[in-house]
């Protein structure tokens, strides 16, 4: 694993230095102790950057304009919902920092304002689900409920080129093992279908002649996921484990 | 950059893309757009075998996929010769927008292409553009003719205009605000205008016009998604509101789905009925609650209304 140096606080040395008889020799010209990481890793932002969704990250220059507008951090007032940070903790590759966000990032809700005012023409929001698929991944965050429906959304569209909305409420409640009360569904179910729009099961929509390009996606999809693992580095030989 | 350097020729008959929630779970929204249109002279050609767009989900599996879906409906309504495709909802504009901003690269374009014609459809060049429904009647008829078609003015009704995330966003793909025909993506006012056309008040300041429903969201992360829905009726609320218009079937049912845990965790006093703009409209255009399927919305607005006096 490439091993990054970086300072955060350069320390102008003033060596020698005598003040009316008395010697201030020191470290001056900075409030803040010298600190050196030794974790940080360019992998991330390599891995980052090789994503089609990711591709714009080195354009961010943190001026913060994304996480000011973000619906999550400012309406939603989840305050440690800040694509600037994350960007820039995946820019430096501070990854143990970057994994504190791992029950985070994912619930993002694409309202791509950031994208809209971002004015680096970062594509913030594609490059924050990267960063997020990158931390789920390499292992450090779970399969996200957002991630979860996503899978299940595309497998139903590609199924009939058309959404079965209803096959996709009940798969996705399956997955997350959750039940909505059978009066609830009843209710939706019956308005529903005396308005004409429970269309699903073999009564659903579907494209005609859709086979073929159905099987060109999946088999795209399959080799864009395996493209997505990121190989994890060995650990080195004899490393005793934690810093 | 097609997408940004303005709409190319116009149609008189653009392609009309339905996506999924028009023919599902949106249909009044298709029905009464269909009644809006033919009562202002307009018409939109159906794309048909069209698939779904793919939303803002697919892309976070696959680049090629998420641009490859809605490019294959672009290529059908090119292959139909026209060069305007006009869709009702905000996701579907976004990622038919995306997928023109896509295929500007050539390599991208190269392997979408490839797998177009591999799965049966025709190849795609970019050379189709893309427009709100709202952007379309706004453009092609505008408050003045939509004020001449008003047969029964919405007198008395004051509306929250909400326009949600997508319609414009982000510009760098719908061309928004910078491009004839187009809204402007931080002050939309086209929804405001139409509908005071119609005859209603439009609340003085709706700060939550164009925030998230969570939509996105509406099923794997409820506490988001019933924040921003209670955040929207809450502001409507707040505004004087007696309904919300919404112009996206994803906004729209995801308000609607999520009532009850807004009543809930709010209080019943925060809850508006929330209908499409297109019923709004063709009720000023005469048709009846029932023909403007009011009775659809699981929010009934279909029950104000008949108390406001609408037939």
């Amino acid at each position: 694993m490439p091993i990054v140096e970086k300072s955060l606080v350069r320390v102008d040395r003033t060596e020698k230095l005598e003040l009316e008889g008395i010697d201030v020799s020191g470290d001056w010209n900075t409030f803040l102790r010298s600190r050196v990481w030794t974790d940080l890793d360019v992998k991330v932002a390599d891995w980052v950057r090789a994503q089609p969704g990711g591709d714009t990250i080195d354009r961010c220059w943190q001026c913060g304009t994304c996480t000011a507008g973000c619906c999550m951090h400012t309406d939603f007032g989840l305050t440690e919902f800040n694509p600037r940070y994350f960007i820039y903790l995946a820019q430096i590759g501070y990854e143990e920092e970057l994994r504190r966000y791992a029950h985070t990032i994912w619930r993002c809700v694409s309202c791509n304002k950031c994208v809209e005012r971002c004015p680096k023409g970062v594509k913030v929001e594609e490059v924050v689900h990267t960063i997020g698929s990158y931390l789920e991944r390499t292992g450090a965050a779970p399969e996200s409920p957002a991630d979860r429906f996503d899978r299940a959304y595309t497998e139903n569209l590609l199924n009939r080129g058309i959404l079965d909305e209803a096959a996709l409420f009940r798969t996705y409640e399956r997955l997350e093992g959750r039940k909505t009360p059978t009066r609830e569904l009843l209710r939706m179910g019956l308005a529903l279908f005396t308005s004409g729009r429970l269309r699903t099961g073999p009564f659903a929509h579907r494209t005609r002649g859709w086979g073929k390009m159905r099987e060109v996606l999946r088999a795209r999809l399959e080799e864009e996921t395996r493209q997505r693992r990121v190989p994890v580095p060995k650990p080195p030989v004899g490393a005793g484990g934690g810093r | 950059m097609s997408a940004s350097a303005g709409r190319g020729p116009s149609d008189p008959v653009p392609a009309y893309y339905p996506g999924c929630s028009l023919d599902g779970l949106g249909k009044a929204y298709e029905v009464t757009c269909q009644q809006v249109l033919d009562r202002l002279g307009l018409s939109l050609d159906r794309i048909v075998d069209y698939n779904c767009c793919g939303a803002t989900e697919v892309k976070n599996l696959s680049e090629d996929v998420s641009v490859a879906l809605p490019a294959r409906n672009l290529a059908l309504a090119r292959s139909m010769d026209r060069h305007q495709v006009v869709a009702a909802c905000n996701g579907c504009v976004y990622s038919l927008a995306r997928a023109n901003d896509a295929v500007q690269g050539p390599a991208t374009r190269d392997r979408v292409n490839a797998m177009l014609t591999q799965g049966g459809a025709p190849a795609y060049d970019g050379s189709a553009s893309v427009q709100h429904v709202l952007e379309f009647i706004y453009q092609r008829a505008g408050p003045d003719r939509v004020r001449a078609a008003v047969r029964r003015p919405l007198a008395g009704l004051t509306v929250a205009p909400y326009y949600g995330c997508l319609y414009t966003r982000p510009k760098r793909y719908t061309g928004a605000g910078k491009t004839p025909g187009t809204d402007d993506p931080e002050h939309p006012h086209f929804l405001d205008e139409l509908l005071v056309a119609c005859g209603a008040k439009i609340v003085p300041e709706f700060s939550a016009k164009t925030i998230c429903c969570g939509g996105g969201h509406a099923l794997s992360d409820l506490e988001v998604s019933v924040a921003f829905s209670a955040s929207i009726l809450n502001e409507a609320t707040r505004a004087g509101a007696d309904l919300v218009a919404t112009i996206c079937p994803l906004g729209q049912i995801n308000i609607e789905n999520h009532l009850d845990r807004v009543r809930a965790a709010y209080g019943p006093e925060v809850i508006r009925p929330v209908a499409y703009f297109t019923q709004l409209m063709s009720l000023a255009f005469g048709a009846s609650v029932r023909e403007a399927r009011l009775a659809d919305n699981f929010s009934r607005p279909d029950s104000l209304l008949r108390a406001r006096g609408f037939p």
